[in-house]
């Protein structure tokens, strides 16, 4: 188990940056996921960390040892693919048994790490069965055993769940971070399913065209996104654009073209800026009679979901708002309603 | 009729055509020729009356024939082996590459078939001969004329070249079959490039190199164009002496037998072959 850092790493293809100077450092036994639509780089980051790409620059490091230009058979990694890559023409024993094989480990000792391992992600007794016999639940899981049983200093995910059905996906999931949490080995995992990386990672960073826009607890990049780019990737956001008329320490009031908003901030934006206050869905509320902080608008539509409704609101100006409420309180459409906002919950994003 | 046997109806009337095909073209001659062997042979009929095994016995016995069987397997082992050699690389990049010439390329390994084999070798008497071009251009460094033609290099060459395609196909399949995540997984795992040639690569085109191995190994061992051309009379094969049998001799019933002789050979060759890569091949349904 080890630290992982990522030093500028810049990856280029035919001259276009696939990675534009990224740094990132993975602490022992965290779980961090890379986060962003395909294309942004991702997997291109992760395949660098593995050795499967060699970064045009910049540095890769478990612990204190540089490994830019390690092969990736002597940097002691456990990488999972997206179609989980099972060997065909071996047995599970010997898909499992390949790195075990690799560093000379046989007979009695590689037969009980094999059992081991297999216990570990339930499915003793699948020794002598080929690949093609399993489920892609249970191929997923000889996947993460085959990339476990080494001891590998970083375990690498790249879209791992993305073939799987919703609800295996699911279960997947809490499978997935259940053993990282009892392993407690350092871990990255590619995803473009930002639930996904929500549910899983101690941290996440979002990336956009080879960029690294936020790093964060999933907590923080859905109350605190950096950019509109993540404030939109990262569930549901509202994006109402208007300049800035004064702060005070972290609130700062915008005048918006559905009214003026105060709005948290953590940024010095001088009165006069152009700005965009950034509020969730689930951090409006539907109320009566004019409020501090709320301004009038029409009930479009209605979708009850359960749980929660969805509403789409327009506003004076036209501005249609997405906004859910818990189910018990239901408006209809049509109705005029007041729209309060929490000024906690909204985000000025510049 | 029950369901399942009017099934099995079906799919012998479905294969019927083909097999009339084989049953008219492949497998009466065999017959006949299998029946001729056994005949005495004869000056004014294609066989004389009776029958007989002095034919095999004489191809037994003779250690010319039993030579020439071994010259000839040996002719189609090397060819074999040198298409393998040289179809590997083309056909792994052709496999893999993405680039906007695949399609030429592809174009380029399939131009052997275009022309007729009668061709091919005149083209390459043109390159290899004395004075070929070959020879010119060591000649201008100073180096040769070394003797390319009339003698199995120029035949082994030739052959290379015909059957070159029929190697690089089957293997490209293979290979294209081979998902390069795989090969990463194992380079991953602790496997250096040698190790993912050997437990992942050479395993999964095993089923495609078996099929092109046939192939070229069949094609060269009946080869007679070739031989006949390239080897200007001074190499000789089965199929050459054969054909010597059957139309400068007119031994018919001999020709046969040493027809049968040699495809016998070749199928044992293949046998062996298929039954040493078994082993190798379960789990690749």
């Amino acid at each position: 188990m080890s630290r992982l850092s990522i030093q500028a790493l810049t990856k280029c293809y035919a001259g276009a940056a696939a990675v534009a100077n990224i740094d990132l450092d993975v602490a022992e036994g965290e779980f961090v996921s890379l986060l962003g639509p395909s294309g942004c780089g991702k997997t291109t980051t992760l395949r660098c960390v593995a050795g499967l790409e060699t970064p045009t620059s910049g540095k890769v490091l478990f612990g204190d040892r540089d490994v830019t230009r390690v092969p990736p058979e002597r940097r002691r990694i456990g990488m999972v693919f997206q179609n989980y890559a099972l060997f065909p023409h071996m047995t599970i024993r010997e898909n499992i048994g390949f790195g075990l094989e690799m560093r000379g480990v046989r007979g009695s000792e590689a037969n009980k790490r094999i059992s081991s391992v297999l216990d570990m992600v339930q499915l003793t007794g699948f020794e002598d069965r080929w690949p093609r016999q399993l489920s892609g639940g249970q191929q997923q899981r000889v996947a993460l055993a085959r990339a476990l049983i080494v001891e590998p200093a970083v375990l690498l995910l790249d879209e791992p769940l993305a073939n799987l059905d919703a609800k295996l996906r699911d279960e997947m999931r809490f499978f997935i971070r259940a053993l990282q949490q009892r392993i407690g080995i350092t871990t990255l995992y590619v995803t473009h399913d930002q639930a996904e990386s929500m549910a899983l990672s101690d941290r996440i960073v979002v990336m956009f065209a080879g960029r690294i826009h936020q790093t964060g607890t999933p907590q923080h990049i859905y109350d605190r996104p950096a950019t509109k780019q993540v404030a939109k990737f990262i569930g549901q956001a509202n994006l109402i654009a208007g300049k800035v008329v004064h702060r005070c320490n972290e609130v700062a009031t915008v005048d918006t073209s559905v009214g003026r908003l105060l709005c948290a901030t953590n940024c010095a934006v001088e009165p006069g800026t152009p700005a965009t206050a950034m509020v969730r869905p689930e951090a409006m509320q539907l109320v009566k009679e004019c409020s501090p902080n709320a301004f009038p608008g029409r009930i479009m539509e209605r979708h009850f979901l359960g749980n929660i409704v969805d509403y789409r609101v327009a506003t004076a100006d036209g501005t249609v708002l997405a906004i859910q409420a818990l189910g018990s309180i239901v408006h209809d459409a049509g109705e005029v309603v007041s729209v309060q906002i929490d000024p906690k919950k909204a985000w000025l994003l510049e | 009729m029950t369901e399942a046997s009017e099934i099995r109806v079906r799919h012998w009337l479905l294969a019927a055509p083909a097999l009339s095909l084989i049953g008219l073209f492949l497998l009466i001659p065999y017959i006949n020729i299998g029946i001729m062997s056994f005949r005495t042979p004869s000056t004014t009929a294609p066989y004389g009356p009776g029958y007989t095994v002095a034919n095999y016995v004489h191809i037994l016995s003779d250690s010319l024939y039993l030579s020439l069987l071994a010259e000839t397997l040996l002719f189609a082992t090397v060819t074999t082996a040198v298409c393998l050699l040289m179809a590997f690389p083309v056909a792994f990049h052709l496999a893999r590459t993405t680039s906007r010439w695949r399609g030429l390329l592809y174009a380029g390994v399939l131009s052997p078939l275009l022309t007729g084999v009668v061709i091919r070798c005149f083209g390459w008497i043109v390159l290899l001969a004395n004075n070929g071009l070959v020879n010119q251009a060591l000649g201008t460094v100073g180096l040769g004329p070394f003797q390319l033609m009339y003698n199995a290099t120029g035949v082994t060459i030739a052959l290379v070249h015909v059957f070159l395609p029929f190697m690089i196909l089957p293997l490209m399949t293979a290979i294209q079959s081979i998902d390069p995540h795989w090969e990463e997984a194992a380079r991953t795992l602790g496997a250096p490039r040698t190790r993912v040639f050997q437990r992942i690569v050479l395993p999964l085109i095993l089923p495609g190199l078996q099929s092109g191995v046939i192939l070229v190994f069949v094609l060269a061992a009946s080869a007679y164009v070739i031989p006949m051309l390239l080897g200007g009379g001074r190499v000789q094969t089965l199929p050459t002496v054969i054909f010597q049998q059957l139309m400068g001799g007119l031994l018919w019933p001999f020709g046969a037998a040493l027809a049968l002789t040699l495809s016998f050979a070749v199928l044992a060759s293949i046998w062996a072959f298929v039954f040493l890569g078994r082993k190798r091949m379960r789990g690749l349904a």
